[in-house]
């Protein structure tokens, strides 16, 4: 079953792929490609449920990875597709013309990674509100800074430091006898 | 790892105290490198610490400032105190146990503890976790939409000092920057005890006349004011509020 | 006949909402004529931090994903890791894993008892099954340590192995549930009042249930048979006995019937683990933690959870740290998409209904 999937997609498209683990078939794909292969998928195969769609920043490339996830209600199999796009013009066609619920997770990642989507409808802010950096799911962007820079931290608090001897000195209470063996003074 | 004891500190106190662990760090002269040993301050960290300190509420609770009035307030207060009205606003994961202490096995009502649906029907705002910077513009408004007498209480240790979020970009770290916390419950989820523990904390200070939050935040609107703003990046509040 | 429209904004504050979002409703007299979700309240960027965090250390996360029910998320993860790495697991493992994702199952159930009649104003039912929640909260915090987060499940195996007479408490709190069952699904489906306003509310349609991305108990509603737990076996489900209950009609009331029947299978599937529970050991060790890497590799794994399918997208570098964790909850489709498809037409009093029967988990949308 799964090689005649895998057959029939590498004869039609001239796509590379293979056979990850039963259920799982993995196919790298053009950018061009992609929208044509997943409404063959769709309309031709029966691969009706859009499962996923994922990114993933491979900043040491430059490129960024799209996964679409599709998955076929009957014979229970799942494909994978694969594609990789420029990081630094990162253009990707929309296809919520095939599935609707794809809108909310393209909606996601031009906010998340700063992919363009042409043609996306739906508000431009998706979970994040006034948000004046560059897009924080991209490898470069330092939370960490960005969090210490931004908001105030409690005095003392800085860094994993035990404070609970202090917190019993405020409250009046007793550390207990089983906390104190894993104390790290 | 599962800290599950109830960590609640008066504002007043808790404020007090941080002043003397900060001296005391001084004297001692820690000798451990990462934690940033205080020397003699400049004029320029003197102005930061003062902005990095949520001012004092000295004379706090009186929300009617008459001495003369003392019995007519103690009786104010003993009915405040077993009439606390909870806002149903689920801000942060702590949620999840608020049915648990207001349903039958631990049924926080017998203390006066129950829900109200809208802000201005609402005593008590209850901060469930963490606040994302979006969530704050709203809880910001919610709290001033509330009536006097109004008290806040900050629910979990991602409140206190950001908890697991310390490196998030996008939630708060300390809430009484912006927003006047008067009884904080600390842990990951606070158990139902802890949550009934921390009311019951809150109804003492009440007694006392010690819980004076909604007084503290507008004495101080500028300062709450100004760290807010350095949050919302798009501030599109009212100027002022006719209280 | 009203003419004019009207938008109503419900949500973030609002008693009806599940969780912390806001749904933007134009409304026409008493009927939402079009609908949009605005989610972002609860995000924390856990996509973000875990990318910091090494292969252990994301677990405390990763059960924050979704509040009401965390032990899929953990479970799902470890299953990702284990895939990657080739890692086994011990029977033992499977069969304990088992049964706290299925005890996980039931507290969820009955919170959703409490959810379901509180927005149509029957609050008994919500005191009763939201108080017997507790009681296996209990058995999570004598088996992990903690009621709600529990960080039990890790790649290889589990924590801790059952404490001294645990089983026989899991036994007791099982028998107890069953009987409490009989009267929840009196006070439920028996009423005249939950009958009338579930029948013919929030109607997904069967032919295109599957292509708008609707998994779980809403799915099963229409009366198509998915299920994860036997599509894809994992763990011990491949040696338990249970049926997966499907019914016509595609409303609040066709969900609610299966999220009942439901209850009682994962009641038998616990007492048939319970019973099946073989010896040995419980972990397969891992390394140092803090040295810990995992071969370069991804993986797609998926897990029934009480709102449907959820699933984990890893990818792993080679390093220490995974290069990407991403969730796709089962309320990433229902709480945006198919929400504000089968919004339209109804009454602004059903939203709240519709939205607890979809199981709408706003943590689950923006992480």
């Amino acid at each position: 079953m799964q090689k005649h999937i895998l057959n029939r997609l590498k004869k039609v498209f001239k796509v590379e792929g293979d056979i990850k683990a039963p259920l799982r078939i993995k196919i790298v794909a053009d950018k061009d490609l992609v929208s044509s292969i997943l409404l063959y998928l769709k309309n031709q195969m029966g691969f009706i449920h859009l499962n996923h769609m994922s990114c993933v920043d491979w900043i040491e490339d430059n490129k960024f990875e799209l996964v679409y996830i599709v998955w076929h209600p009957e014979q229970k199999q799942t494909v994978l597709v694969h594609t990789f796009i420029d990081r630094d013009n990162p253009v990707m066609e929309n296809i919520d013309t095939i599935w609707d619920q794809a809108n909310t997770y393209e909606r996601e990642m031009r906010e998340m990674y700063g992919i363009e989507f042409p043609g996306l409808v739906g508000a431009k802010e998706f979970i994040l509100e006034d948000w004046q950096e560059m897009p924080p799911m991209r490898r470069d962007f330092d939370t960490k800074k960005y969090a210490k820079e931004t908001y105030a931290t409690r005095p003392g608090r800085e860094n994993a430091r035990d404070v609970r001897k202090e917190i019993m000195k405020r409250s009046g209470e007793e550390l207990p006898e089983f906390a104190k063996k894993y104390s790290r003074d | 790892m599962f800290e599950m004891t109830t960590l609640v500190i008066p504002t007043e106190q808790r404020r007090s105290d941080e002043e003397s662990l900060i001296t005391e760090n001084k004297m001692t002269n820690n000798p451990d490198k990462n934690i940033k040993t205080l020397g003699i301050p400049t004029e320029e960290e003197i102005k930061q610490a003062q902005i990095d300190f949520a001012p004092r509420c000295t004379s706090a609770g009186r929300v009617n400032d008459k001495e003369t009035q003392k019995m007519v307030q103690y009786i104010l207060n003993f009915a405040r105190k077993h009439s606390l009205f909870v806002l149903a606003y689920g801000t942060g994961c702590g949620a999840i146990e608020i049915p648990a202490t207001m349903t039958s096995r631990y049924d926080a009502e017998r203390f006066g503890i129950r829900g109200a649906a809208t802000p201005r029907q609402a005593d008590v705002l209850m901060i469930t976790g963490y606040l994302s910077t979006k969530t704050l513009k709203r809880v910001i408004r919610v709290y001033e939409q509330m009536q006097d007498p109004k008290y806040v209480i900050a629910f979990g240790s991602c409140t206190i000092n950001g908890g697991m979020y310390f490196d998030s970009y996008n939630t708060i770290k300390a809430l009484d920057r912006y927003l006047p916390v008067d009884v904080y419950i600390a842990g990951c989820m606070p158990r139902p005890e802890s949550v009934i523990n921390g009311f019951i904390k809150l109804q003492e200070l009440i007694q006392n006349g010690n819980a004076g939050g909604g007084k503290c935040y507008r004495d101080n609107l500028d300062w709450y004011r100004a760290n807010q703003q350095k949050v919302i990046k798009n501030w599109d509040f009212p100027d002022k509020y006719n209280w | 006949m009203i003419e004019k429209e009207t938008t109503l904004y419900l949500g973030p504050q609002h008693p009806g909402i599940t969780g912390n979002m806001m749904i933007k409703l134009k409304v026409k007299g008493d009927v939402v004529t079009h609908a949009e979700t605005h989610v972002g309240y609860l995000h924390r960027a856990f996509e973000k931090l875990i990318e910091g965090r090494n292969w252990l250390q994301s677990f405390t996360l990763l059960c924050r994903f979704c509040v009401p029910e965390p032990d899929p998320m953990e479970l799902t993860y470890a299953r990702a890791v284990e895939q990657i790495e080739g890692r086994d697991v011990p029977p033992r493992a499977k069969y304990i894993r088992t049964i706290v994702a299925e005890l996980a199952r039931i507290q969820s159930f009955l919170l959703w008892y409490g959810g379901q009649s509180g927005s149509s104003g029957l609050y008994t039912l919500g005191q009763w099954s939201v108080g017997d929640r507790n009681y296996i909260l209990d058995l999570f915090e004598d088996l992990t340590g903690a009621r709600i987060y529990h960080m039990y499940m890790w790649p290889g195996g589990v924590r801790r192995d059952l404490p001294e007479g645990w089983v026989d408490k899991a036994y007791k709190t099982m028998d107890y549930l069953e009987r409490r069952l009989v009267d929840y699904n009196k006070l439920l489906f028996d009423n005249a009042i939950f009958q009338k306003r579930a029948q013919g509310v929030g109607i997904i349609p069967k032919d295109k249930a599957i292509e708008w991305g609707v998994v779980g108990a809403p799915l099963r509603g229409t009366g198509i048979k998915h299920d994860v737990r036997i599509d894809e076996p994992y763990e011990a489900y491949a040696d338990l006995d249970f049926v997966v209950p499907t019914y016509e009609g595609g409303d609040v009331w066709a969900r609610a019937l299966v999220r009942r029947d439901e209850i009682k299978q994962s009641i038998s599937i616990i007492r048939q683990a319970l019973d099946k529970m073989p010896g040995g050991s419980y972990y397969n060790r891992i390394p140092n933690p803090m040295k810990w890497t995992v071969p370069a590799g991804e993986a797609w794994v998926k897990t029934e959870s009480v709102r449907g399918e959820i699933g984990f997208y890893v990818v792993s570098d080679g390093g220490n740290k995974p290069r990407r964790v991403h969730l796709k909850g089962a309320a990433y489709t229902h709480g945006v998409s198919v929400l504000e498809k089968i919004l339209p037409g109804q009454n602004i009093a059903d939203v709240s209904f519709i939205l607890n029967s979809l199981g709408v988990c706003p943590p689950e949308i923006e992480r």
